[in-house]
């Protein structure tokens, strides 16, 4: 029997390398893993974090490399044997199943516990659940309902529930708390501190350096697929971790500077007591002026986001109208949309903004047919590379070519290509629906300095964020909307501040 | 910034397949199926299936599986033939084989485009109601001739044209313009192509207007050749396509990596492959077997190196 020391090397991974196609996603990086430690892993989006992660957990298999864990040599074909060893992952995808009760994703694969006389014995199965859930501190969930009345939220705290009921040594946590608010994030934190205690080892992932920095004991830093440094707590210093992430100095602001409002009197869309066809949106009405930012802010399901849907004609609305006032045009559909210039950027990147088995040359230059037609309608392939070039180079997005798919490039440089395809047709309206959302510092910040400079050149911006600071940092005007309806303006200046903002909110 | 772009060795897979094809049976029938007699009959049987294929790589491409290519075929050529006859006129006869195939193709596309069902389910039901019309309007007989009307005897040139004409046409609005472009957009993320301003339905009526044209050519044809409509006229040509397009490299889901070209590699390939059994002797319940195993043994290869190709990062 193997028993856990503090301290002791529980985890030993050296020279993993993973390979796609011409992508190196993790270059030979060394990796130990300590008992009783909570090991952060940070890095930029593509710096090979998810990949390394993965292989851990059994996921997909290195190229070269070798791990020992527990004193062994560990080869797992799978998750599940990844997962019978002792190392459990929460994914940063979902992972339930539709469908199927609470209980019935808990206890997934392994129903035959539960078997008696060839039946599985419902009633156990679920009060099995019930303790599983209540161990991390769920208490107000029945797990004998269809998983799907959960919001994502409580269904990636049952993902938690079901991989801490397998009493894992290594806990690998990737991205989870992104999509958490704060009574998830908090069930996490506990299950970190709980194993920490325990003598087990946490390996948590996260876009969040302020978050890491507070709960990690250590930190890795990837960068390219490389292992940077690994800092150890007392040594952590946010300047320096967010320089070994990028490789390069960073400077600490990347909002705008300015604490004033500026935009022309000139209304470009005008949104008109607006009620969208599944009611999450109330009797709305704004305007959007040349050269401003209007942020859009409020909580998850509060109507924002089929806001922007329906600004861009894309959602079933019962009253109302979105005109666009240069032209006088109603924008009832997309087609409409983006013949006035507007360009909507989706909350949901992989399922609405892109085709994931496209390549970057078909996704931006899909919005650009027009920009690129001759006679006929011929469209010259050399007209389309160098139109769609344009846009890697300007946004500098990450690939070996444009004919590489955009399924594997990174979260970061997808957006950047999403954004590749309303640049390219020079936009002068955007609807952005949580723009950073999933991507790190890096392009989170090209893209507010991308907003500013649209911003200057006379373009108009809908941001619809789920996070205060972004829409503080860029809003001209802030719209918070909650429960469908408007619960309050600022305008930018001394009032813009979170206490105010959060006031509304709630 | 590398401009490279990267050789893809499953982009071949579809031509050594059909190399192989070729080889084997040629050594099994000891050269009987490259004999002169034989390479002019393999070429009857290619051009239809090539006809109805580029036009329903559209189809495909955009998302839209159309399983009703037989019964297409067999009511265009047969309403052709019935109302051609009537009129004792072949112009009669081939503008009705036109008339009806693009009133098809244009039914099919407006249920896609509006009616929000399942269009493989659609058309698996309106397929066996053309086939259905097709009887009924064949009535007592069970071949109707059209000798006295059709008067071409070499038909080199016209299958030469018709495919050739039809393929760079195809060939062109589906690479080189927004139609063609679009559609395969759509068939890899219908939501994404309509937030990118594309008109999905007009696109998929499109699609299926262009399947229409490679329906009525490939229907004309077989009238010019075999000079006779029956109830079994275009009977394997949905089989077929769907083999071809498959065996020519390209999935079944459409998407962006649909290509023009399984159209032609595939619809060869299975002609092969059909023409090669036949020549053996092998009956045609023992050919349909064949065919079907085939189609899923290629299914399954590609949908292993699909899965793979998404495996998370």
């Amino acid at each position: 029997m193997y028993t856990l020391e503090k301290h002791q090397i529980l985890f030993e991974a050296k020279k993993i390398r993973k390979v796609f196609g011409p992508t190196v996603a993790v270059d030979d990086v060394d990796l130990t893993i300590y008992a009783g430690e909570v090991r952060g892993l940070i890095g930029e989006n593509g710096s090979g974090k998810s990949t390394i992660s993965s292989i851990i957990a059994g996921m997909q298999k290195p190229n070269s490399g070798s791990m020992q864990f527990k004193g062994k040599t560990y080869n797992p074909v799978n998750m599940i044997e990844g997962g019978q060893l002792g190392i459990g992952m929460i994914v940063q995808e979902k992972g339930t199943v539709p469908g199927i009760t609470i209980a019935q994703n808990i206890f997934l694969g392994s129903e035959n516990q539960f078997k008696k006389y060839g039946l599985i014995n419902k009633k156990a199965m679920n009060q099995a659940a019930k303790q599983v859930l209540e161990n991390i501190g769920i208490n107000d969930v029945d797990p004998n309902q269809v998983i799907d009345i959960l919001d994502m939220q409580d269904q990636k705290l049952v993902e938690v529930a079901k991989v801490m009921n397998q009493n894992p040594d290594i806990l690998i946590v990737d991205e989870t708390t992104t999509a958490l608010s704060h009574r998830g994030r908090d069930i996490i934190y506990g299950i970190l501190e709980r194993m920490r205690k325990e003598g087990k080892s946490v390996v948590f992932i996260s876009h969040d350096l302020q978050e890491t920095m507070e709960h990690c004991d250590a930190l890795t830093v990837l960068r390219d697929g490389k292992l940077i440094a690994t800092v150890e707590k007392e040594d952590m210093e946010e300047n320096q971790i967010k320089q070994y992430m990028v490789g390069r100095e960073v400077s600490g602001h990347y909002y705008r500077a300015d604490n004033k409002a500026s935009y022309e009197d000139q209304v470009i869309l005008d949104i008109d007591k607006l009620t969208t066809g599944k009611g999450l949106l109330l009797n709305f009405s704004a305007q959007l002026h040349k050269g401003e930012i209007l942020g859009i802010g409020g909580l998850s399901h509060c109507g924002m986001h089929e806001l922007g849907r329906a600004v861009f004609g894309e959602e079933h609305i019962v009253t109302g109208s979105v005109t666009h006032v240069p032209s006088g045009e109603k924008i009832e559909n997309a087609q409409v949309a983006v013949k006035h210039q507007m360009g909507y950027v989706s909350k949901n990147r992989d399922s609405e903004a892109l085709v994931l088995t496209a390549n970057i040359r078909d996704n931006i230059v899909g919005a650009g047919y027009d920009q690129v037609s001759q006679k006929f309608g011929y469209i010259s392939p050399k007209d389309e590379a160098e139109y769609v070039n344009r846009m890697v180079e300007a946004l500098d997005i990450k690939c070996a070519s444009i004919d590489q798919d955009v399924k594997y490039l990174s979260g970061g440089n997808k957006q950047k290509v999403v954004f590749g395809k309303w640049l390219g047709r020079d936009s002068k309206i955007l609807i952005l629906d949580c723009p950073t959302r999933g991507v790190d510092i890096g392009v989170k910040a090209a893209m507010y300095q991308l907003m500013e400079e649209m911003k200057a050149k006379g373009a108009s911006i809908l941001l619809i964020s789920e996070e205060l600071t972004e829409l503080i940092g860029m809003s001209d005007r802030l719209i918070i909307i909650k429960d469908g309806k408007i619960s309050g303006e600022i305008t930018r200046g001394e009032e813009m501040t979170e206490n105010n903002v959060i006031d509304l909110l709630i | 910034m590398k401009k490279k772009k990267s050789i893809n060795i499953t982009s071949y897979v579809p031509y050594i397949g059909l190399a192989l094809t070729v080889i084997v049976f040629a050594i099994i029938t000891e050269g009987k199926t490259i004999s002169g007699i034989n390479l002019k009959i393999l070429t009857n049987q290619i051009i239809v299936t090539a006809l109805v294929a580029i036009g329903a790589v559209y189809a495909f491409a955009s998302g839209a599986l159309d399983l009703s290519l037989s019964g297409s075929v067999a009511l265009s050529a047969i309403a052709g033939v019935v109302i051609g006859l009537r009129y004792e006129s072949f112009m009669v006869m081939i503008v009705t084989t036109i008339i009806v195939s693009f009133l098809i193709a244009l039914f099919k596309g407006v249920v896609a485009a509006y009616l929000k069902l399942p269009i493989f389910i659609v058309t698996i039901v309106f397929g066996g109601i053309l086939s259905a019309i097709g009887l009924v309007l064949l009535g007592k007989e069970t071949t109707l001739s059209v000798r006295s009307l059709v008067n071409v005897s070499n038909m080199t040139w016209i299958n030469i044209t018709f495919v050739a004409v039809f393929y760079l046409f195809a060939l062109y609005i589906f690479n080189y313009t927004k139609i063609g472009k679009s559609c395969k957009l759509q068939g890899g993320n219908l939501l994404a192509a309509s937030q990118l301003g594309i008109n999905a339905k007009k696109n998929i009526i499109i699609a299926f207007l262009v399947g229409g044209i490679g329906v009525a050519l490939a229907a004309i044809i077989i009238l010019l050749q075999t000079k006779t409509a029956t109830a079994t006229t275009g009977g394997s040509v949905g089989i077929n396509i769907m083999i071809a397009i498959v065996l020519g490299g390209m999935p079944l889901s459409g998407g962006p990596r649909s290509k023009m070209s399984a159209a032609i590699i595939g619809a060869v390939t299975i002609s092969v492959l059909n023409n090669g059994l036949a020549v053996i002797g092998v009956g045609t319940g023992v050919v349909q077997i064949v065919r079907s195993v085939v189609f899923l043994v290629v299914v399954f290869i590609t949908s292993l190196s699909y899965r793979t190709k998404l495996l998370p990062r």
